[in-house]
């Protein structure tokens, strides 16, 4: 029987998902909550298991497609089921696969309809790709109207193949099994390159300098077809340099991606030479800004004509930050109000506390402090706590306080949400925070746990600097931002003397607050965070 | 090389100036190749000069008489008199015209003409034979090579052609007057197509056929409409007749037929055509200098039209069945292509074909019994075309549009039209097959009223159970 399993509403209110990574292809066998994808939904990566045991049929969605919620993502024959397909299986002249046992025969029922006595369902375009790209054009899955082989399908089937074209002819006795075993070569394959992709999409370019695919292979042969050649004339790039690992008859086969991916990978290793170098020169810097450095380098090389440049797909969390960020920077006019707190007091508080911290297994920040001290201004000013509902022409105030907090992590900005921080003292804070900062970074957070913020905090400080521009986090009202703490000089008394100081960068959606009430809610939060005394009332 | 021998060299020597061979000189211009084309008679081959395109200005010019003269039943009364050889010399302009077309063609493409026979001297060269053989000659140098010289009229035994008792089909489409009566040996398509030919034109025909149908590569379904035309035409059929022999006497010939039942047969006639089927040439080439095998007297070929060698290569007819033009154009195309480097293939899913009898046959693909046997499960739709309005009109109502598909997965396998045009209607649902259409596909597509193309139209709607107009 099939089971065609819909894209579950994997997280409160998620209305589509990016499939980031199949870990199944089709004729693979899966247990019952068996891993068959990887979706990315708005901020989070999470698992998608399979509600049944069965062998994957078809896969309606390939990496990097957006699906929405409650969509057809993968149908599974389920075990022990009998229906349509089989019967056809066997109806088709292929009476091996009877013999193949219940594999054998699913596999070929899955294939049935692209395959019978030598028709293939492809117009002569998608066929002549096929030829193009090497892939056996009788062995894809179609995904169009009634199973139509279409372009897509055929370059998906040529990036599964890599090292399933060397496993198919494995000595195997049926044609149905052969199918199966070539099914199982293309999901090694694709398990591996899944996991290449995975390396390049997280770390983005900044790691390919590093990578060994930058080497220049130097082999006397390759084999390509003439349209790749081409690419590497284009790209003026011996095709004997390309590293690759396919192999066709026994000789390194080389692909127009195989070309792209050295190119690229040649030229970041290019600009990240010179960002190195750029950062040996400027002395002192904290090496976690390198990353930052390096785009900006990268992106001046783009934009200077005809100069190398390489691309990174502009999707998924990346996305989904630029979405928010738009939405945000178009809907609300901001206004960003810049203050500073002197904060010795603050300073030395945390340091008595922290080693009692720490005696409980707890690493006490200054983000504990800022959240007390932040939600004691927004009680002082609801207004900070709102949300413009633009439909309803409605301010809504709200009476809980859910801070967000802005974790930048190898893939972007995260914002987990810390919930109740009214009601909430300052070490359960600390490893709140501490939790979910560390879950954004590894991209175990889950949707539900970053939804519902009423307020976020962004620690650009951590990094260094002192103000800037937060965007705010749409439809909340406000953000702020903390500047790195550390001494500076500061007048007092008509004398200029060095205190430790926080510099805050608070953003407000103009439309509800005024500048009036931003001023006068920094000056709560700094006469907290000056007194942290004052916390204990809180 | 001969003493005397001058030698070019280039990239791509096709042999033969036929449908194959012209397309794949032109295309290997169009692909900046250097390429040589050699050929022995007159280019566009059998098709422009001996086959399709002389057979069809025939038909056209009898039906227009025919028709005229049979069109009571619209109110039209006529007595149109034929003048035969007006109509063979319209008929040898307009080939002149194409096959100085195809000539300028492949001019303007680059490639260098020769006339001539090639036959191979070695794996890389060919020596171009003028008239008189013997004597100094041609040699060329060839990176690749495309074989494309077609086919001949198949002899049979006793019945060698002399042009004046024993035609050819070529023979038959020159004649100046037309016989009184005609036996024509083989109920194939060019026996059919010329038997109804002659027949409008008044001859009296007896069709000879050692099978018990005719268009036996057809079906009964598809050959029954055509047969029952052609014998209310005056055709008699002999089937189950194999000719034996032929003797001449006073009025003409007498054609001897060995029956199997034993009641062998006399027909007595002014003229015998024998159609029985075309055999590949390859024993003009030398085929052996160049290593280049045949198995069963065709040139084997691979899918990209490579031959044993893969630098020669073998187009149309005489690469075997089946023998039509347009799977000849495809060939050249590719073989030119591959030639190129290009990742082309002879990956056609079906190959059209079409009958000019009357009422036309048009196929393509698998047929009901075909599909079945290939595992198909097959739903197929029927439109008589005595229930399309344009088919009344036409005052041309015997016939049908059949389309079998796969029933799970409504893809398109084949078609098969008996019907006026139906060389034109196939047309669109080989597209379709090629496509990989589906049976809605073609039924959700809007067809022209009042044309017979909605009978395609019909017939895809009747297999999915949803017919309108019947």
């Amino acid at each position: 029987m099939a089971f065609e399993y819909e894209l579950p509403d994997v997280g409160e209110g998620v209305a589509e998902g990016e499939i980031v990574a199949w870990h199944v292809s089709v004729g693979d066998h899966v247990d019952e909550d068996e891993v068959l994808a990887e979706i990315e939904t708005d901020k989070a990566v999470v698992d998608l298991p399979s509600p049944v045991a069965g062998t994957i049929q078809e896969l309606h969605a390939e990496e990097g497609d957006v699906v929405p919620v409650r969509s057809v993502v993968v149908t599974i024959d389920v075990d022990g089921g009998t229906d349509d397909a089989e019967g056809t299986a066997d109806a088709s002249g292929e009476p091996e696969a009877g013999s193949g046992g219940e594999t054998a025969t699913e596999a070929a029922g899955s294939e049935e309809p692209s395959v019978a006595d030598g028709r293939v369902f492809a117009p002569p375009n998608v066929r002549r790709l096929a030829r193009e790209l090497g892939v056996e054009i009788t062995a894809v899955d179609g995904s169009g109207p009634s199973g139509r082989i279409t372009e897509a399908d055929v370059r998906a089937a040529a990036e599964g193949d890599d090292e399933g074209t060397t496993e198919r002819s494995d000595g195997e006795e049926t044609t149905g099994r052969e199918r199966t075993s070539s099914g199982d070569g293309q999901r090694k394959s694709a398990v591996k390159r899944r996991s290449d992709t995975e390396r390049r999409s997280a770390t983005g370019r900044r790691t390919n300098g590093e990578s060994a695919s930058a080497d220049a292979a130097d082999r006397e042969r390759t084999l390509a077809v003439p349209a790749t050649r081409k690419v590497a004339r284009e790209h003026e790039v011996d095709i004997d340099e390309v590293p690759t690992e396919k192999e066709r008859d026994g000789e390194a086969f080389v692909e127009p991606e195989d070309i792209e991916r050295y190119v690229e990978a040649r030229e970041s290793a290019e600009v990240g030479a010179s960002v190195e170098s750029a950062e040996a020169s400027a002395e002192g810097r904290p090496a976690e800004t390198t990353a930052e450095s390096e785009v900006t380098a990268e992106s001046t090389a783009a934009g200077t004509g005809d100069r190398p440049v390489s691309t990174e797909p502009y999707r998924g969390i990346r996305r989904t930050i630029g979405t928010q960020m738009q939405t945000s920077s178009q809907t609300i006019p901001h206004a960003t109000h810049h203050d500073t707190a002197t904060v010795d007091d603050l300073v030395e508080a945390r340091a008595e506390l922290k080693p009692r911290a720490e005696d409980r297994g707890i690493s006490l920040t200054y983000m504990p402090f800022v959240l007390k001290a932040l939600v004691a201004g927004l009680k002082e000013y609801p207004i900070m706590n709102t949300e413009l509902d633009e439909e309803a022409e409605e301010i809504l105030y709200k009476e809980y306080y859910n801070v967000g907090i802005a974790v930048a992590t190898d893939a972007g900005l995260m914002v987990p949400v810390v919930e109740n921080v009214d009601q909430k003292g300052l070490l359960d804070l600390a490893s709140e925070v501490n939790e979910l900062a560390e879950k954004a970074r590894n991209r175990e957070i889950a949707p539900a746990e970053m939804r519902g913020g009423t307020f976020t905090v962004t620690n650009f400080g951590a990094i260094g600097g002192e103000y800037a521009t937060p965007i705010i986090n749409h439809p909340e009202t406000g953000i702020l931002g903390l500047g790195a703490i550390e001494q500076r000089p500061v007048a007092e008394n008509g004398e200029v003397v060095a205190r430790e100081t926080l510099p805050l960068s608070l953003s407000i959606d103009h439309r509800v607050i005024d500048g009036a009430e931003a001023a006068q809610f920094t000056n709560t939060v700094i006469e907290y965070l000056e007194n942290p005394t004052l916390l204990l009332l809180e | 090389m001969v003493v005397g021998d001058v030698t070019t060299g280039t990239d791509v020597l096709v042999i033969g100036g036929g449908p194959g061979g012209y397309v794949a000189a032109i295309r290997a211009g169009q692909l900046d190749l250097d390429v040589t084309l050699v050929e022995m008679d007159s280019y566009g081959g059998t098709c422009l000069n001996y086959g399709c395109i002389p057979s069809k200005a025939f038909i056209s010019a009898t039906d227009v008489a025919h028709e005229a003269d049979s069109a009571e039943r619209m109110g039209v009364y006529a007595d149109p008199a034929v003048d035969m050889q007006g109509m063979v010399s319209w008929k040898d302009r307009l080939v002149t015209r194409l096959t100085k077309g195809v000539e300028s063609l492949c001019e303007r493409a680059g490639a260098t003409l020769i006339e001539g026979r090639a036959e191979f001297a070695g794996e890389n060269s060919a020596r171009i034979v003028q008239e008189g053989e013997g004597q100094g000659a041609e040699s060329i140098e060839f990176e690749h090579a495309v074989v494309a010289t077609g086919s001949r009229p198949i002899q049979i035994p006793n019945f060698e052609f002399d042009g004046e008792y024993v035609l050819s089909s070529r023979d038959a489409l020159a004649l100046e007057n037309v016989p009184e009566e005609m036996v024509v040996v083989g109920g194939g398509y060019i026996g059919m197509e010329l038997a109804t030919v002659f027949q409008k034109l008044g001859c009296d025909v007896t069709i000879v056929e050692q099978l018990e149908e005719c268009l036996p590569a057809y079906g009964e379904e598809v050959t029954e409409v055509v047969r029952e035309r052609a014998e209310s035409l005056g055709v008699d059929f002999e089937f189950g007749h194999a000719a034996a022999d032929w003797a001449e006497h006073e009025d003409g010939i007498t054609v001897h037929t060995d029956a199997e039942d034993g009641e062998d047969g006399a027909f007595d006639c002014e003229k015998c055509l024998v159609a029985v089927g075309r055999r590949p040439v390859t024993d003009t080439l030398n085929l052996d200098a160049a290593g280049v095998e045949t198995v069963d007297g065709r040139i084997d070929t691979d899918d990209r039209a490579r031959t044993n060698k893969e630098h020669i290569f073998a187009v149309g007819d005489v690469a075997g069945e089946p023998m039509l033009a347009h799977k000849a154009f495809r060939e050249g195309e590719v073989a030119a292509e591959v030639i190129a480097g290009e990742p082309a293939a002879l990956d056609y899913q079906a190959i059209p074909a079409a009958v000019f009898t009357d009422p036309e046959i048009g196929s393509v693909g698998m047929t009901e019994a075909e599909a079945e046997q290939a595992g198909f499960d097959p739903a197929v739709g029927k439109m008589p075309l005595r229930a399309s309005g344009r088919a009344l009109t036409l005052n041309d109502r015997d016939g049908f549009v059949k389309v079998v598909a796969d029933a799970e997965t409504e893809f398109l396998l084949g078609a098969q039209i008996v019907a006026p045009e139906a060389s034109e209607l196939i047309a669109e649902l080989g597209l379709a097959i090629e496509l990989g259409a589906t049976l809605e596909d073609v039924a959700a597509t809007i067809h022209v009223h009042p044309t017979l193309s909605e009978a395609v139209h019909e017939a895809a709607k009747g297999a999915r159970g949803e017919s309108v107009h019947y």
